[in-house]
Formats: structure tokens, sequence, C-alpha cells
């Protein structure tokens, strides 16, 4: 039996069924944020706690009325983001994000963020191109 | 004989009294057992059990199996999660989707062996039991932390072990080595188990863990590690405190380990059953992962569920107005 280090590079091919195991994310997303709420905010970052099992980005979002409101927003485990060598100084406070999501089923200021982006339409994020992301092809 | 002769003959009689090991591709300790330790990932392209279509296909041919490894990490997580994804973040964004991190290729159709590559299915009294906590649990699964998974609570990962299982994401885990132990850490979530090479006994039976009690011992070149002693709170696909496991670590060259178990539970399944990981080796390091201390998703979820119990308590009120 063969066994080596394999990269994806390229795209998909449908012959075959899809035959990876079901995700098991941390939790149930269903059970915390309300598909019936969605939000789109545009907001001013205040922090950005790195914990465990999801990173929450603290933004201020100023509403219509000129109020200023303070909203959580729930992302990834950390642990990949540090690999990819995003930093604690790569998201500054008084960074412009805007986020997509759904807010929590208790009502609160609190929300996942599905899609977190600079306000220049930038990703937030550095995902896959980042060096060293995809393992062997990268050295 | 010549004095070049000479030089010959004994370079001849040290090759020939030379052991095996100091020819080998894998690193050695110094008391001459395969070195295990790094820092090694578990993702895979291929799932726990075999998809139907494939029927009793083992393994795929190189092509297949370089395809499947193309088609397999060319899906996002995200549009993995399926329904899941209508409330969940984007995993690409994150740095948490299978492309995203090294994945250790492999011929094979399912990590289950064998021609079945399936779970056995479970007997009648496993049948029951399952059924029976199902029953319990339903509509109670919000009413506590207790209620909610271990994995939720930040207790122990599902795909934790023993036996270790490929995670949705940070699948990696490190292994440290010396002459009476073997460590390993798991990033997800944090549980490292320390398995006495020694030959020392199992604990005494009235002594439960809720990941058992391992005993490692060199097969040649193989660590292979016997788990006894569990409790059911970790019910590993429905088993009991009844289960028995053996897992087998080979180092085949300086990336790759091959990491099998098998699992034994006859209050569970009809049959004893082997899955096979190929592990590939990574760069560390391994990062703390604390979930417990910023666990806000927990309550989140369960002021979640009480707001909803206010909102549907409400509507009947409304209701018999």
């Amino acid at each position: 039996m063969k066994y080596r280090v394999h990269l994806a590079t390229f795209a998909l091919c449908s012959g075959l069924l899809l035959t990876v195991a079901p995700l098991a994310a941390h939790h149930s997303f269903a059970a915390e944020f309300d598909i019936k709420r969605p939000v789109k905010l545009h907001g001013i970052v205040t922090a950005m706690d790195w914990i465990n099992p999801h990173s929450w980005i603290h933004l201020d979002v100023k509403g219509p009325d000129g109020k200023v409101v303070s909203w959580m927003i729930e992302g990834g485990s950390p642990n990949a983001l540090l690999r990819l060598g995003f930093t604690k100084a790569a998201l500054p406070k008084g960074s412009e994000v805007v986020v997509e999501g759904f807010q929590a089923k208790d009502g609160s200021n609190r929300a996942v963020g599905q899609f977190v982006a600079f306000a220049d339409g930038r990703k937030l994020f550095l995902g896959g191109s980042a060096p060293g992301a995809h393992g062997d092809g990268d050295k | 004989m010549t004095h070049l002769g000479i030089r010959a003959a004994i370079a001849a009689v040290m090759l020939w009294i030379a052991p095996a090991w100091c020819q080998s591709p894998v690193p050695r300790t110094p008391d001459g057992h395969p070195d295990l330790q790094g820092i090694w990932t578990s993702a895979s392209v291929v799932p726990l059990e075999r998809p139907a279509s494939l029927k009793d296909k083992e393994f795929y041919t190189e092509q297949e199996a370089a395809e499947n490894a193309k088609r397999v990490l060319g899906i996002s997580s995200w549009e993995r999660l399926g329904v899941q994804a209508r409330e969940h973040y984007n995993m690409s964004q994150y740095g948490l989707d299978l492309s995203q991190v090294k994945v250790a290729s492999t011929l094979r159709t399912s990590l289950i062996v064998g021609p079945d590559g399936r779970v056995p299915p479970l007997t009648p009294e496993a049948q029951k039991r399952v059924a029976e906590r199902s029953a319990r649990n339903r509509g109670h699964q919000f009413d506590g932390p207790e209620n909610r998974p271990l994995q939720e609570r930040c207790l122990i990962y599902s795909t934790e072990g023993p036996p270790m299982l490929p995670s949705a994401y940070n699948s990696n885990l490190q292994i440290v080595q010396d002459a009476g132990h073997v460590a390993i850490l798991q990033e997800m979530i944090h549980s490292a188990r320390i398995i006495p090479t020694d030959a020392s006994p199992h604990l005494p039976a009235g002594v439960r863990q809720w990941m058992g009690d391992s005993r490692g011992r060199w097969d040649g070149d193989t660590l292979v590690v016997d788990t006894t002693n569990f409790t059911d709170k970790t019910a590993f696909r429905n088993s009991t405190a009844s289960l028995h496991l053996v897992e087998r670590f080979r180092r085949i060259d300086r990336e790759t380990l091959i990491y099998e178990f098998t699992a034994e539970d006859p209050n569970t399944w009809v049959r004893p059953w082997t899955a096979q990981i190929a592990m590939v080796q990574i760069e560390g390091p391994i990062f703390e992962f604390a979930c417990h201390e910023g666990n806000l998703g927990i309550a989140n979820t369960l002021s979640g569920a009480r707001a909803a119990e206010k909102a549907a308590e409400e509507a009947a009120k409304r209701e018999n107005r």
C-alpha cells in the first residue's frame, strides 16, 4: 500500500459520490443563532477575543439615529488563523468591517459572522491564500 | 589480502552485523524503538464508513485516489455543511477548510478496513439502549448544560477518543516518547494521554476513566496500545464501559505514521471492527485550545432555548385569551 503526501490544487471530479464525513462543528449553530434574524452590520472593531472554541469580534455599530450599539460577532477557532499567520495585530482597534450573519436567538446583540470583510470589500481573514496554508506545495 | 581487500572485508562484515534499523528510513530513539515523536495530522479525504456505492471496493487505484482527493479538497467545508451552513460562519475564512491543511493520501476508500467498510450492526441489547437514551433526551436537549454533548461543554471532543479519529478541523496531535512512556496530546480539545510502555498491568477493574486505561508495548516496530477500564460517559459510537480497544502505531517513513485501531464491545457491536488512518507530519506548534474558558457558545445556546420557551409561553397565552 502506498501513502504519500497529497495536495489539493485542482477542480472537482464529478464521477464519484461525496465521500467525506459530515462535519461535526463544536456546537449547533442553529441552537444559538436565529435564521429569521439576518443582520448586516457596518461597524468599528473595538476588540477581538482570541478564545477557543470560537473567536469573538467586538464591534461598535452606529445606527441611523446616530446611536452607537455594541455587538459581538462569533467566528472560528483562532488556532487555524494563527497558523495562517494572522496575529493579534492583524485586526487593530478602529478597523472598519462589514459583517453579514444572524443574530442570537435570545435577541441580544450577538451574531454569527457568516461573512466578515473590511469596509472596502477585502476579505478580513487570510483564508487559503496565505503562504504556508497548503502544506507541502508552498515549500 | 591487500590493504584495500582487508578494508573491503571489514566493511562487508560491518554491514552484515549492523542491525537492520541502521538502514531504516525511520528515525529511532536511543533505545532502538521507532521514534514516533512529532506533530501529526489525521486530516483525511476518506470517510470512516465506505459509501454504499463503492460496495466491497476497499482500495482505489492510484488515479481514483488522486481524483477523490482533488474532488474532496475542492469542496469547501462551508459547502459541505449543507443545511447547517445557513447559520454557520464561513469556515474557509477562518482557515478551517480541509484544503487549507496538509492531508496524507491513501488508497483506502474508507477508514474502516475490510470488505464491509462499515461499523458493524448494533446488538439487540445496544439498539434498545440507544433507543431508550434517545427517548429520554427527547424534548430535554436544552434543559441545562448537562444535557448538552460533552464536546459542546468542552469536556472531551467527539473525535478525541481513544480511539482517535479525524476532526472537522485542527486534527492535530503531538506524540512525545521516553523509555517507559508514550504521551499523546491532541489539539482538540486538550487531553494528554500518558501511556506506560513498561509492561505494567492495567488498573484494577474497579477504577474507570473517561479515556480508559492505556498500556503500551512494542511488537517489533509497532507500538501496540491496549485500552480498557472505560466508563459509559464517553460512549464511542454507542459503546459501553466494556469497550476494549487495541491501537497500533507504525511509522513507515519520516513523513507518515499509520494509526490503526480495533474496537470490541460485545455489549454494543455484533463483531469487532478495525479502522486505519494515515497521519502525516506537520510543522508545529500545537496551540492550546483551552475551550472551557472561552465557551460563550453554551451560554448563548441555553439562553436561546430559554428565550424560545418564553416566546412559546407568551404565544400560548395569547391563543388562550
